[in-house]
């Protein structure tokens, strides 16, 4: 997994790659809740070229959103695959998470 | 008459023949030294004590190649003063690159330096924080079967002023069978630590079941509610309970947790000990996973619960029935069988919300069926997964067999035939009025 973080008309944007799951997500953990603790918001996280996630991966979003919450913050995740957003339908993450079909979208909203 | 030839000597030479066998008796030594244990610790100090002592050097240490940090830490360091030892062990690390063995560990070669203070590549801050005055050093890496595993040096001749190519080549044929030695010994070292690891996830695998019901079987009335629960690891994290919140009731309960391994079962031992402290009491379904939603939504590391919670009334077929972000449940009756509607909210522990209970009326001979994802993520050789609708086609086509639930769980393992199974796989079969 590859994680890239840049500014995008001013806003923090995560863009991540490849797969995540139980050896990546402590690298995630510590580049996402680093952002966190900064209280980065909104941070947009870009889930184009995202192949897999399990839930180890999920959970490391739980408690970035959670953290994000704590202070009133935004987690946008943006650009979810289908076959990951099936995931996120199917195990009603949809209801959790504030999703986005673009960067620009998640910007604007 | 001639007599044997006469061949003359100098002393000097004798010196140097007497010095030469000396030192291959002491390098035989270490390579017995060597041999004689295995203990990590051990052996580290006793090759290093021989080779200050064969090398006839002031101090000697081993620097230990960290994979994982790609950095060179001092493991041994034999000099005259202890509190110098303890300082780099525990205060200095080396790039590759970086100072003498930094450049030998890059490079591979060993490297002779007379005059330490003269060499740009000599790493100054540990003279600095020792107070030792290293002086001449012979720097040798240790290379083993899987490559790089550390450096060794010793430092300042005690009888001359700099080390020369013959202690070079006597320290370079004691590195390498002390290189070997150590990857032994760290392979022992391994092998104790993962027979400890095994035992413990033995003993958490125990652990982990004795929190599951004692029978994977109840019979309340006409409800039969059987269970099959696989685990990946030795400790997994998928759950199922049966309890009896109130009277002529069961609750039924399955759930996976996120995460794997030891972390995912200490969790769901918490979830399964919270939730029967929780559901006491409670007929609502939802109203429970509600509760338990409010108790876990402390949890560490955005753990969450994905979970069916059905409560039965025994006597008559009467479910209330509430799913938190887990796969819905599958309804086989009157020759079908299909996936019931029902509104699922989200996982528990994660946000404050209210989970609906719906209604649900067995009828004579209905099956419901309550799987995790284990069932069909499972994946086969070419990475493929099963899929949730092909699972549903299988069980579709079997609905009618009396030993479904064994039926699916073969029909998983042989499609992931030849992988290692990748998630825990939990099936709950509630059965109505069948004939047993």
């Amino acid at each position: 997994m590859k994680i890239e973080i840049s500014d995008h008309k001013g806003k923090k944007v995560m863009a991540l790659s490849g797969e995540i799951d139980m050896h990546e997500s402590p690298y995630l953990r510590k580049e996402l809740m680093a952002l966190v603790g900064k209280k980065t918001t909104p941070l947009v996280v870009d889930f184009q070229a995202v192949s897999y996630i399990d839930s180890s991966g999920i959970a490391t979003f739980v408690e970035g959103l959670k953290g994000m919450m704590a202070f009133g913050g935004k987690l946008q995740l943006v650009s979810i695959p289908a076959g990951i957003m099936e995931i996120f339908s199917f195990s009603k993450l949809d209801k959790v998470f504030e999703i986005h079909g673009s960067v620009d979208d998640a910007l604007n909203s | 008459m001639l007599g044997e030839p006469k061949i003359t000597v100098s002393e000097a030479y004798l010196r140097d023949v007497e010095k030469k066998v000396e030192d291959l008796k002491a390098l035989r030594e270490v390579s017995a030294l060597i041999s004689s244990t295995l203990d990590f610790n051990d052996l580290m100090t006793l090759v290093m004590e021989k080779a200050k002592k064969v090398m006839n050097a002031e101090a000697c240490s081993i620097l230990l190649y960290n994979k994982n940090t790609k950095k060179l830490e001092f493991e041994v360091a034999i000099c005259k003063e202890e509190t110098a030892s303890e300082i780099l062990r525990e205060k200095i690390t080396l790039d590759l690159g970086q100072g003498i063995a930094g450049w030998v560990a890059e490079n591979l070669k060993p490297l002779l330096i007379r005059d330490a203070g003269s060499d740009d590549r000599f790493f100054k801050d540990a003279d600095k924080l020792t107070g030792f005055k290293t002086k001449s050093l012979l720097a040798v890496p240790l290379v083993g079967r899987g490559g790089l595993v550390g450096v060794a040096e010793i430092i300042n001749p005690k009888n001359k002023d700099s080390f020369d190519d013959y202690d070079s080549e006597i320290f370079q044929t004691l590195c390498r069978q002390v290189a070997i030695a150590i990857e032994n010994a760290c392979f022992y070292k391994e092998s104790l630590e993962k027979e400890k690891m095994r035992q413990e996830l033995e003993i958490a695998s125990a652990l982990q079941k004795s929190f599951l019901p004692d029978s994977p079987f109840f019979k309340r009335d006409k409800l039969t509610v059987s269970a099959v629960n696989i685990s990946a690891a030795k400790v997994g994290g998928d759950l199922y309970d049966f309890i009896e919140p109130v009277e002529g009731k069961a609750g039924i309960l399955i759930g996976d947790v996120s995460g794997k391994g030891v972390s995912g079962a200490l969790y769901m031992a918490k979830i399964i000990s919270d939730f029967r402290f929780i559901a006491k009491e409670i007929a609502s379904p939802g109203t429970a996973l509600q509760l338990l939603n409010t108790q876990l939504s402390r949890a560490p590391r955005g753990m969450f619960l994905t979970a069916i919670y059905i409560i039965a009334d025994i006597h008559t077929g009467e479910l209330l029935i509430t799913v938190a972000g887990h796969p819905p449940p599958l309804i086989l009756s009157g020759g079908g069988a299909a996936v019931m509607d029902i509104p699922s909210g989200p996982p528990v522990g994660i946000l404050p919300v209210e989970y609906p209970s719906v209604a649900f009326s067995l009828k004579k001979g209905d099956k419901l069926l309550l799987l995790t994802d284990g069932a069909f993520e499972a994946k086969n050789k070419k990475g493929e997964r099963i899929g949730f609708e092909k699972l549903l086609d299988f069980i579709k086509r079997h609905k009618n067999e009396e030993q479904l639930v064994q039926m699916v769980i073969e029909h998983v393992k042989r499609f992931s035939k030849g992988t290692e199974m990748a998630d825990d796989l939990t099936m709950v079969e509630l059965a109505w009025d069948c004939v047993a």
